[in-house]
Protein backbone atom coordinates (compact mmCIF):
# COMPACT_ATOMS: atom_id res chain seq x y z
CA UNK A 1 0.00 0.00 0.00
CA UNK A 2 1.13 3.46 -0.75
CA UNK A 3 2.68 5.06 2.35
CA UNK A 4 0.54 8.19 1.94
CA UNK A 5 -2.65 6.15 1.93
CA UNK A 6 -1.26 4.19 4.87
CA UNK A 7 -0.65 7.40 6.79
CA UNK A 8 -4.28 8.40 6.27
CA UNK A 9 -5.31 5.02 7.65
CA UNK A 10 -3.08 5.50 10.67
CA UNK A 11 -4.43 9.00 11.34
CA UNK A 12 -7.98 7.68 10.99
CA UNK A 13 -7.26 5.07 13.65
CA UNK A 14 -6.01 7.92 15.86
CA UNK A 15 -9.24 9.84 15.30
CA UNK A 16 -11.27 6.81 16.28
CA UNK A 17 -9.23 6.20 19.44
CA UNK A 18 -9.46 9.83 20.53
CA UNK A 19 -13.19 9.99 19.91
CA UNK A 20 -13.66 6.91 22.08
CA UNK A 21 -11.69 8.74 24.75
CA UNK A 22 -13.90 11.82 24.46
CA UNK A 23 -16.94 9.55 24.72
CA UNK A 24 -15.64 8.06 27.97
CA UNK A 25 -14.86 11.53 29.35
CA UNK A 26 -18.41 12.69 28.63
CA UNK A 27 -19.82 9.54 30.23
CA UNK A 28 -17.81 10.35 33.35
CA UNK A 29 -18.88 14.00 33.35
CA UNK A 30 -22.52 13.15 32.78
CA UNK A 31 -22.48 10.68 35.67
CA UNK A 32 -20.45 12.86 38.03
CA UNK A 33 -23.39 12.95 40.47
CA UNK A 34 -24.98 9.53 39.81
CA UNK A 35 -25.43 8.02 43.24
CA UNK A 36 -27.01 4.67 44.06
CA UNK A 37 -30.70 4.35 44.93
CA UNK A 38 -30.65 2.03 47.95
CA UNK A 39 -29.03 2.84 51.33
CA UNK A 40 -25.25 2.40 51.17
CA UNK A 41 -25.28 1.47 47.46
CA UNK A 42 -22.21 2.08 45.30
CA UNK A 43 -22.49 5.06 42.93
CA UNK A 44 -21.17 5.34 39.35
CA UNK A 45 -17.51 4.32 39.08
CA UNK A 46 -15.26 6.44 36.86
CA UNK A 47 -14.30 4.75 33.57
CA UNK A 48 -10.82 4.85 32.06
CA UNK A 49 -9.53 4.16 28.56
CA UNK A 50 -6.14 2.71 27.57
CA UNK A 51 -4.54 2.83 24.13
CA UNK A 52 -2.04 0.45 22.58
CA UNK A 53 0.00 0.53 19.38
CA UNK A 54 -0.82 -2.17 16.87
CA UNK A 55 1.38 -3.02 13.90
CA UNK A 56 -0.61 -3.19 10.69
CA UNK A 57 0.92 -6.05 8.71
CA UNK A 58 -0.28 -4.87 5.31
CA UNK A 59 1.28 -1.43 5.56
CA UNK A 60 3.96 -1.92 8.24
CA UNK A 61 2.61 1.14 10.04
CA UNK A 62 1.71 1.43 13.71
CA UNK A 63 -2.01 1.99 14.13
CA UNK A 64 -3.51 2.89 17.48
CA UNK A 65 -6.42 1.11 19.06
CA UNK A 66 -8.34 1.18 22.31
CA UNK A 67 -6.90 -1.76 24.19
CA UNK A 68 -8.95 -1.66 27.33
CA UNK A 69 -11.93 0.14 28.83
CA UNK A 70 -11.34 -0.13 32.55
CA UNK A 71 -12.69 1.39 35.73
CA UNK A 72 -10.97 3.65 38.23
CA UNK A 73 -10.60 1.64 41.45
CA UNK A 74 -9.98 4.61 43.76
CA UNK A 75 -12.30 5.09 46.75
CA UNK A 76 -15.56 6.96 46.46
CA UNK A 77 -16.00 10.32 48.18
CA UNK A 78 -18.66 10.62 50.84
CA UNK A 79 -20.99 13.50 51.54
CA UNK A 80 -23.34 14.12 54.43
CA UNK A 81 -26.88 14.16 53.01
CA UNK A 82 -29.36 12.28 55.22
CA UNK A 83 -32.30 12.99 52.91
CA UNK A 84 -30.75 11.13 49.98
CA UNK A 85 -32.20 7.66 49.23
CA UNK A 86 -28.64 6.30 49.03
CA UNK A 87 -27.67 7.62 52.50
CA UNK A 88 -26.45 4.99 54.98
CA UNK A 89 -27.60 4.87 58.65
CA UNK A 90 -25.19 7.71 59.58
CA UNK A 91 -26.50 9.90 56.79
CA UNK A 92 -23.46 9.67 54.47
CA UNK A 93 -23.88 9.21 50.72
CA UNK A 94 -21.19 7.75 48.45
CA UNK A 95 -20.64 9.98 45.41
CA UNK A 96 -18.73 8.92 42.25
CA UNK A 97 -14.92 9.15 42.18
CA UNK A 98 -15.07 11.57 39.25
CA UNK A 99 -12.84 14.64 39.47
CA UNK A 100 -14.07 17.40 37.18
CA UNK A 101 -10.60 18.93 36.80
CA UNK A 102 -9.07 15.62 35.74
CA UNK A 103 -11.87 15.03 33.23
CA UNK A 104 -11.50 18.53 31.79
CA UNK A 105 -7.74 18.08 31.38
CA UNK A 106 -8.32 14.73 29.75
CA UNK A 107 -10.85 16.24 27.37
CA UNK A 108 -8.49 19.04 26.39
CA UNK A 109 -5.70 16.55 25.68
CA UNK A 110 -7.98 14.34 23.62
CA UNK A 111 -9.06 17.44 21.71
CA UNK A 112 -5.47 18.41 20.90
CA UNK A 113 -4.60 14.90 19.76
CA UNK A 114 -7.72 14.77 17.62
CA UNK A 115 -6.74 18.03 15.91
CA UNK A 116 -3.20 16.76 15.32
CA UNK A 117 -4.55 13.61 13.64
CA UNK A 118 -6.89 15.71 11.53
CA UNK A 119 -3.88 17.77 10.45
CA UNK A 120 -2.12 14.53 9.38
CA UNK A 121 -5.03 13.55 7.18
CA UNK A 122 -5.18 16.99 5.57
CA UNK A 123 -1.47 16.92 4.90
CA UNK A 124 -1.52 13.44 3.35
CA UNK A 125 -4.31 14.58 1.08
CA UNK A 126 -2.32 17.66 0.05
CA UNK A 127 0.74 15.54 -0.76
CA UNK A 128 -1.34 13.17 -2.89
CA UNK A 129 -2.90 16.05 -4.78
CA UNK A 130 0.53 17.64 -5.31
CA UNK A 131 1.55 14.42 -7.05
CA UNK A 132 -1.61 14.27 -9.13
CA UNK A 133 -1.07 17.89 -10.15
CA UNK A 134 2.08 16.76 -11.99
CA UNK A 135 -0.16 15.06 -14.50
CA UNK A 136 -2.24 18.13 -15.24
CA UNK A 137 -1.46 19.80 -18.51
CA UNK A 138 0.77 22.76 -17.76
CA UNK A 139 0.53 25.85 -19.88
CA UNK B 1 17.35 4.17 -22.84
CA UNK B 2 19.14 5.40 -19.77
CA UNK B 3 16.92 6.75 -17.04
CA UNK B 4 16.86 10.48 -16.72
CA UNK B 5 18.80 11.20 -13.57
CA UNK B 6 16.63 13.90 -12.09
CA UNK B 7 13.38 12.01 -12.40
CA UNK B 8 14.85 8.96 -10.74
CA UNK B 9 16.27 11.02 -7.89
CA UNK B 10 13.02 12.96 -7.51
CA UNK B 11 10.88 9.85 -7.32
CA UNK B 12 13.25 8.38 -4.78
CA UNK B 13 12.94 11.47 -2.64
CA UNK B 14 9.17 11.50 -3.03
CA UNK B 15 9.08 7.90 -1.83
CA UNK B 16 11.28 8.75 1.12
CA UNK B 17 9.06 11.71 2.00
CA UNK B 18 5.88 9.65 1.84
CA UNK B 19 7.37 6.96 4.08
CA UNK B 20 8.38 9.70 6.49
CA UNK B 21 4.88 11.14 6.39
CA UNK B 22 3.40 7.77 7.34
CA UNK B 23 5.90 7.34 10.17
CA UNK B 24 5.09 10.80 11.53
CA UNK B 25 1.36 10.08 11.23
CA UNK B 26 1.96 6.91 13.27
CA UNK B 27 3.73 8.95 15.95
CA UNK B 28 0.88 11.45 16.12
CA UNK B 29 -1.76 8.72 16.29
CA UNK B 30 0.16 7.11 19.16
CA UNK B 31 0.82 10.37 21.01
CA UNK B 32 -1.18 9.06 23.99
CA UNK B 33 -0.20 5.38 23.85
CA UNK B 34 1.67 4.23 26.97
CA UNK B 35 5.19 2.97 26.26
CA UNK B 36 5.22 4.03 22.62
CA UNK B 37 8.63 5.13 21.29
CA UNK B 38 8.67 7.85 18.63
CA UNK B 39 10.06 6.74 15.27
CA UNK B 40 11.68 8.46 12.31
CA UNK B 41 13.29 7.56 9.00
CA UNK B 42 17.06 7.75 8.43
CA UNK B 43 18.03 10.97 6.58
CA UNK B 44 17.65 10.97 2.81
CA UNK B 45 21.37 11.61 2.40
CA UNK B 46 22.29 8.32 4.04
CA UNK B 47 19.58 6.48 2.07
CA UNK B 48 21.28 7.69 -1.11
CA UNK B 49 24.75 6.73 0.05
CA UNK B 50 24.02 3.21 1.25
CA UNK B 51 22.19 0.54 -0.64
CA UNK B 52 20.71 -1.97 1.74
CA UNK B 53 20.40 -5.69 1.11
CA UNK B 54 16.87 -6.97 1.07
CA UNK B 55 15.40 -10.43 1.15
CA UNK B 56 14.05 -11.63 -2.16
CA UNK B 57 10.37 -12.48 -2.42
CA UNK B 58 10.13 -15.67 -4.47
CA UNK B 59 6.58 -16.59 -3.55
CA UNK B 60 3.43 -14.50 -3.41
CA UNK B 61 3.04 -15.30 0.29
CA UNK B 62 6.35 -13.67 1.22
CA UNK B 63 6.32 -10.38 3.03
CA UNK B 64 8.01 -7.67 1.03
CA UNK B 65 8.71 -4.14 2.03
CA UNK B 66 9.95 -1.21 0.06
CA UNK B 67 13.56 -0.20 0.49
CA UNK B 68 12.55 2.92 2.41
CA UNK B 69 10.29 1.09 4.83
CA UNK B 70 13.28 -0.74 6.26
CA UNK B 71 14.84 2.60 7.19
CA UNK B 72 12.49 3.32 10.07
CA UNK B 73 14.38 3.84 13.32
CA UNK B 74 13.51 4.85 16.84
CA UNK B 75 14.42 8.42 17.66
CA UNK B 76 16.22 9.44 20.79
CA UNK B 77 13.99 11.36 23.19
CA UNK B 78 14.75 15.07 22.86
CA UNK B 79 15.87 17.22 25.76
CA UNK B 80 12.73 19.26 26.25
CA UNK B 81 10.18 16.49 25.74
CA UNK B 82 12.00 13.58 27.33
CA UNK B 83 10.14 10.46 28.34
CA UNK B 84 6.68 11.01 29.75
CA UNK B 85 5.45 9.19 32.79
CA UNK B 86 3.63 6.67 30.62
CA UNK B 87 6.90 5.78 28.83
CA UNK B 88 5.82 7.64 25.69
CA UNK B 89 8.45 9.71 23.84
CA UNK B 90 6.27 11.51 21.28
CA UNK B 91 6.30 15.31 21.32
CA UNK B 92 3.23 16.52 19.46
CA UNK B 93 4.72 19.91 18.55
CA UNK B 94 7.84 18.32 17.16
CA UNK B 95 5.86 15.87 15.05
CA UNK B 96 3.72 18.66 13.61
CA UNK B 97 6.90 20.54 12.77
CA UNK B 98 8.25 17.47 10.97
CA UNK B 99 5.00 17.28 9.01
CA UNK B 100 5.44 20.86 7.88
CA UNK B 101 8.96 20.03 6.77
CA UNK B 102 7.75 17.00 4.81
CA UNK B 103 5.12 19.10 3.09
CA UNK B 104 7.56 21.83 2.12
CA UNK B 105 10.06 19.36 0.71
CA UNK B 106 7.38 17.42 -1.13
CA UNK B 107 6.06 20.56 -2.79
CA UNK B 108 9.56 21.63 -3.77
CA UNK B 109 10.11 18.17 -5.22
CA UNK B 110 6.87 18.21 -7.21
CA UNK B 111 7.61 21.73 -8.43
CA UNK B 112 11.05 20.72 -9.64
CA UNK B 113 9.70 17.71 -11.49
CA UNK B 114 7.09 19.92 -13.11
CA UNK B 115 9.67 22.49 -14.19
CA UNK B 116 11.98 19.84 -15.57
CA UNK B 117 9.13 18.22 -17.43
CA UNK B 118 8.21 21.55 -18.96
CA UNK B 119 11.78 22.07 -20.12
CA UNK B 120 11.81 18.68 -21.79
CA UNK B 121 8.52 19.39 -23.53
CA UNK B 122 9.93 22.68 -24.76
CA UNK B 123 12.69 20.87 -26.63
CA UNK B 124 10.34 18.25 -28.06
CA UNK B 125 7.50 20.45 -29.22
CA UNK B 126 7.56 21.74 -32.83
Amino acid sequence: MDPLVASMKVAASGLEAQSTRIRIVSENLANARSTGDTPGADPFRRKTVTFSAELDRATNASLVEVSKLGVDETDFHTEYDPGNPAADEKGFVKVPNVNMLVEMADMREANRSYEANLQSIKQSRDLISATIDLLRASQ
Amino acid sequence: MQPIQLFELASKQAEWLSVRQSVVAGNIANANTPGFKAKDVTPFQSVLETTGIRMAATQPGHFTETEMASRVIETKPTEEIGVQESGNTVGLAEELMKEGQVKREFELNAGLVKAFHRMMLMTVRR
